[in-house]
């Protein structure tokens, strides 16, 4: 085949392709950018079928969600969140950090353990945690669900970081030790200022694990300490069918969430695939 | 990668004999790396181990919260299991399951394989084009299924006008016996085919371009390639991709609990969403937990099916 007839071929098919993409990413977003569209619209456009497709932007749903509860369960969801990222941060880097550096002999059943709690169904820790909260009045507390998100941000904040100390260099640590450093010091003063941007890493997937969350906070929260999830989707039953607040509700929640992990994309999957795939 | 790390540790030997490094420093670092991971196993145990016990002990006994004297009744540890082999709405519930997770797992494998092969042109839009593709995966679960609920509700979803365009009358998926199913299988799809596409994209891009070159030289057409090359360089990466999706769809919750609340009848209530109603909406927590051990058996079944695929996938690339 003549050469210039093959690049012909080439870029048909690379025109082909690209449409294609188009299509395909038009497909993808339409479910999600109606709805966000959706939280804009007045009442009556919402149902108004095709004849609603036009319509004057508002912020209607956004300020009567305001005036709501909604607010204490955003409230809610940003401390249980922050504080359980913290906290897992500030107990899991450490051991992350030895658990890198000591040699181990039970590495894989590591693994499996780390694994097996990102794996397990949330209904698995629910029950127990509602059967002891119910004794010790957890039931309906921030800290109860700050304390249930620790069961899969510390393997979280373990497993990312771990890795991230497994790639960076002993150097600089032994030459502190020659220069008689304490181990401490060298943790506090060369290996942890040197985590920095790892450490925001691993913080932001524990964030959004823990914001996205509607499992524990339906089960495990009735009022005081609901979060933004379940109360939009409280939305849902008892006030009828307020749809522009839905989408407003949905729409905040997924703000934060869209706009973080988009900007780590490349770090989401090794979230995800915790304990078995090294990022 | 692997290289890198090597060369780390040669590089730390050297030190490390240069500092004359002592036994004595050695076992004082030992006991240092202990001292910080002692906390962390220990919270760990505690958030964990723990209440995955209490479940297995609560598992033996038939406690069901309106009758508080259940709690500690050990006198038939077995009840729950022997009413788990007889308990029809349970092995419905398995079944059902099994529909949605092998249709979920192998639809999303096909499109996150097709959409990633198609990217893998790179083409400057592709690359633009890129995270949007994402944007199913990372929304918070619930805000989808509350999406695809606005989808399937006739009132409000734009496919209904397009149906009322053209005359036809559909009924909504959700609440018909024939269709729920099929319903929560097409939002869990578009939800987490990027997660099998990403996968995917990022095995593409470590492929050796040798063997390619060397057969579009020999004049293989596109279909070839992809079939005879591409395929078989995947199929570990499809493999764990696959498993990682088939255990997360045990855990397939939100969709569910706002489409089909279980319903019509059972015929989306998954093992996960069964439990569900079983221990909080009837109290029975004795016997969910029971069927949540059987669960978690299965998982952890799977889970290591997962970590023998990694790691035999690595040792032959090393």
């Amino acid at each position: 085949m003549p050469r210039s007839k093959l690049d012909a071929a080439a870029r048909r098919n690379r025109i082909l392709a690209n449409t294609i993409v188009i299509a395909l990413a038009i497909i993808t977003l339409l479910p999600f950018l109606w709805f966000v569209v959706m939280s804009f619209k007045p009442a009556d456009d919402i149902f108004a079928g095709i004849d609603g497709f036009f319509f004057t932007p508002t912020l209607e749903n956004y300020t009567s969600l305001w005036n709501d509860r909604f607010a204490g369960s955003m409230l809610n969801s940003f401390i249980t969140s922050s504080v359980s990222t913290i906290l897992a941060l500030v107990i899991g880097t450490p051991g992350a950090y030895a658990l890198s550096r000591a040699t181990m002999k039970q590495e894989r059943t590591f693994s499996l353990l780390i694994l097996a709690s990102r794996m397990a169904p949330p209904v698995a820790f629910a029950i127990p945690y509602f059967l002891v909260y119910r004794y010790m009045g957890l039931l309906d507390t921030r800290t109860g669900l700050i304390l249930v998100y620790l069961t899969f941000n510390l393997a979280l904040v373990v497993w990312l970081m771990r890795n991230f100390f497994d790639a960076t260099p002993r150097a600089l640590e032994e030459a502190a030790w020659i220069d008689g450093a304490s181990l401490w010091k060298t943790f506090m003063v060369i290996v942890l200022p040197m985590s920095g941007p790892a450490l925001v890493t691993t913080a932001i997937l524990c964030f959004l694990y823990s914001w996205n969350d509607f499992f524990f906070a339906l089960t495990l929260t009735r009022n005081n300490a609901m979060t933004a999830p379940v109360e939009v989707v409280n939305f849902m039953n008892y006030e009828g069918w307020e749809w522009g607040k839905i989408a407003a509700g949905g729409t905040l929640i997924m703000v934060p969430v869209l706009a973080f992990s988009l900007l780590m994309r490349k770090y989401l999957v090794a979230g995800m695939t915790a304990g078995a795939v090294k990022g | 990668m692997e290289n890198r790390r090597r060369d780390v540790a040669v590089n730390a030997v050297g030190h490390a004999a240069k500092a004359g490094k002592t036994p004595a420093f050695e076992r004082q670092r030992q006991r240092f790396f202990w001292l910080l991971l002692a906390p962390v196993l220990a919270i760990l145990a505690v958030v964990t181990l723990l209440p995955t016990l209490y479940l297995l002990v609560t598992s033996f006994t038939p406690l069901n919260l309106a009758n508080p004297a259940t709690a500690w009744d050990f006198s038939d540890p077995l009840v729950n299991y022997r009413t788990l082999l007889t308990d029809d709405r349970l092995h419905n519930s398995f079944w059902v399951q099994a529909k949605l997770s092998v249709v979920t797992v192998v639809l999303q494998l096909l499109f996150g394989l097709v959409v990633a092969l198609l990217l893998n042109m790179r083409t400057p839009l592709m690359n633009a084009l890129r995270t949007s593709f994402l944007v199913p995966m990372v929304l918070p679960p619930i805000v989808v299924a509350i999406i695809w609920k606005v989808l399937y509700s006739p009132d409000i979803s734009p496919a209904w006008w397009l149906f009322q365009l053209l005359g036809w009358n559909v009924q909504t998926p959700i609440t018909d016996a024939s269709w729920a199913l099929t319903a929560i299988i097409v939002a869990d799809t578009w939800e987490w085919f990027p997660f099998t596409m990403i996968i995917i994209l990022a095995a593409l891009a470590m492929m050796p371009e040798e063997q390619r070159e060397a057969a579009e030289v020999d004049g293989a057409s596109i279909w070839q390639l992809t079939w005879y090359i591409t395929l078989p360089y995947l199929k570990g990466t499809l493999l764990v991709a696959g498993l990682f999706r088939l255990i997360d769809s045990i855990k397939t919750f939100p969709l569910i609990y706002i489409l089909t609340d279980g319903g019509p009848g059972s015929v989306t209530e998954v093992s996960n969403y069964y439990i569900f109603v079983q221990s909080f909406s009837f109290s029975y927590i004795g016997y969910s937990a029971a069927v949540t051990m059987v669960l978690l058996a299965m998982i952890v079944v799977l889970s290591w099916v997962i970590i023998r695929a990694v790691s035999g996938g690595s040792n032959a690339q090393e």
